[in-house]
């Protein structure tokens, strides 16, 4: 089985499970509602600004820099609410998501500019009290790189604050990328969450790197 | 600089957790003194076209408006509450909103001699990305959220 097979029937069974268990994530606003969004972890950087025409799919600008590998990543990104549950004190959704666009070496990698896809699944289950969730993609830009990495996540928060109240969270994330030289990956982090804005700061223990991520849905 | 980076989160989180300690006991006051007028939570929680004043959604229904109570599927968290609040404050109908994720409703005062169908409100709650669960009106509005029927 090639690389990329590999990458497909991994997400493929992701896929599978997650529609299987339930979920959560906010990649896809309200109708008319455009969000921004930046995330830095042990190895890359992403930022996304979308804007939802249905509260069901998003379409936006992607831009993706693995730091580790010195590859840019850029290319409009869709993303599809493929299930929501509600329920009296929870909310669960699983999202697929798809980029095509171009990738170029940076820095040091001297590899010159390829068309690109990624491809993923986002998933989560959250209370006011307790979150849960897991994203993975797979990224493909020909001999440039071929990836994949997986994420779950586990929180709490040691309040339940009401509307407009700053919400606190204390998590843990568990990465999985099999191609790092340390593929697995324990950052703790901290969210602070308030109206419209989201924010993150952890730290990775496996690799002494920061985590800091941001959303703003306006 | 990792010491420095944990320190500072540390710091953010007890602040936080101390903050909303003493806030959590200012709002239990509220609710018990005047509870059958809805709880008097800070300004924060009304957003209505433009940042409003917390006395918005009292004020409104002062001024002749309908009070609608929305009981919601799905609320648990902040851009809940964006997501609504914006999405009805796009109605020409509506006065003031407001979330709130304790109750899980989204309360609505409509301007003077206006209203808005349910219909219209499933409608709108559904594009914001929710569920509605009851729409309560007149003295119903006032009442608690009745426990949801597992059974249905």
């Amino acid at each position: 089985m090639t690389r990329n097979s590999r990458v497909a029937v991994t997400t493929a069974c992701a896929v599978v499970v997650l529609v299987g268990t339930g979920a959560v994530a906010r990649p896809v606003s309200y109708a008319g509602g455009w969000t921004a969004i930046e995330q830095t972890d042990r190895q890359a950087t992403m930022a996304l600004v979308h804007y939802s025409p249905t509260p069901t799919y998003s379409i936006g600008l992607r831009i993706d820099w693995d730091r580790r590998d010195d590859i840019l990543f850029v290319g409009p990104q869709a993303t599809w609410l493929a299930k929501r549950w509600f329920g009296e004190d929870y909310q669960a959704n699983v999202y697929l998501f798809g980029a095509a666009g171009a990738a170029k070496g940076v820095g040091d990698n001297d590899g010159e500019a390829r068309a690109a896809v990624l491809g993923g699944v986002m998933a989560d289950w959250e209370t006011r009290r307790l979150f849960v969730s897991y994203r993975a993609h797979g990224f493909e830009a020909g001999d440039l790189d071929a990836t994949f990495m997986q994420a779950a996540r586990v929180g709490f928060a040691p309040y339940v604050a009401n509307t407009g109240a700053l919400h606190t969270w204390l998590m843990i994330e568990i990465d999985h990328r099999p191609d790092n030289p340390e593929p697995i990956g324990v950052t703790p982090l901290v969210r602070f969450f308030k109206g419209p804005a989201l924010f993150e700061a952890g730290w990775s223990v496996t690799d002494d790197r920061p985590l800091v991520n941001f959303t703003y849905r306006f | 600089m990792k010491k420095i980076f944990l320190a500072a989160a540390f710091s953010l989180v007890a602040s936080a957790t101390l903050a909303q300690h003493n806030h959590g006991a200012d709002n239990d006051d509220g609710a018990m003194m005047d509870h059958a007028q809805g709880h008097n939570h800070e300004a924060t929680d009304v957003v209505a076209l433009e940042p409003a004043p917390a006395s918005a959604l009292e004020a409104a229904e002062a001024a002749g408006g309908e009070l609608i109570v929305v009981d919601v599927l799905g609320v648990v968290c902040d851009f809940c509450a964006v997501a609504m609040n914006k999405t009805f404050a796009k109605r020409s109908e509506v006065a003031a909103t407001r979330v709130d994720l304790d109750d899980k409703t989204l309360k609505i005062v409509t301007r003077p001699g206006q209203t808005l169908a349910d219909a219209e409100i499933e409608k709108l709650v559904k594009s914001a990305g929710y569920r509605t669960r009851a729409i309560r009106r007149g003295d119903a509005a006032n009442e608690a959220r009745a426990p949801i029927d597992e059974t249905r």
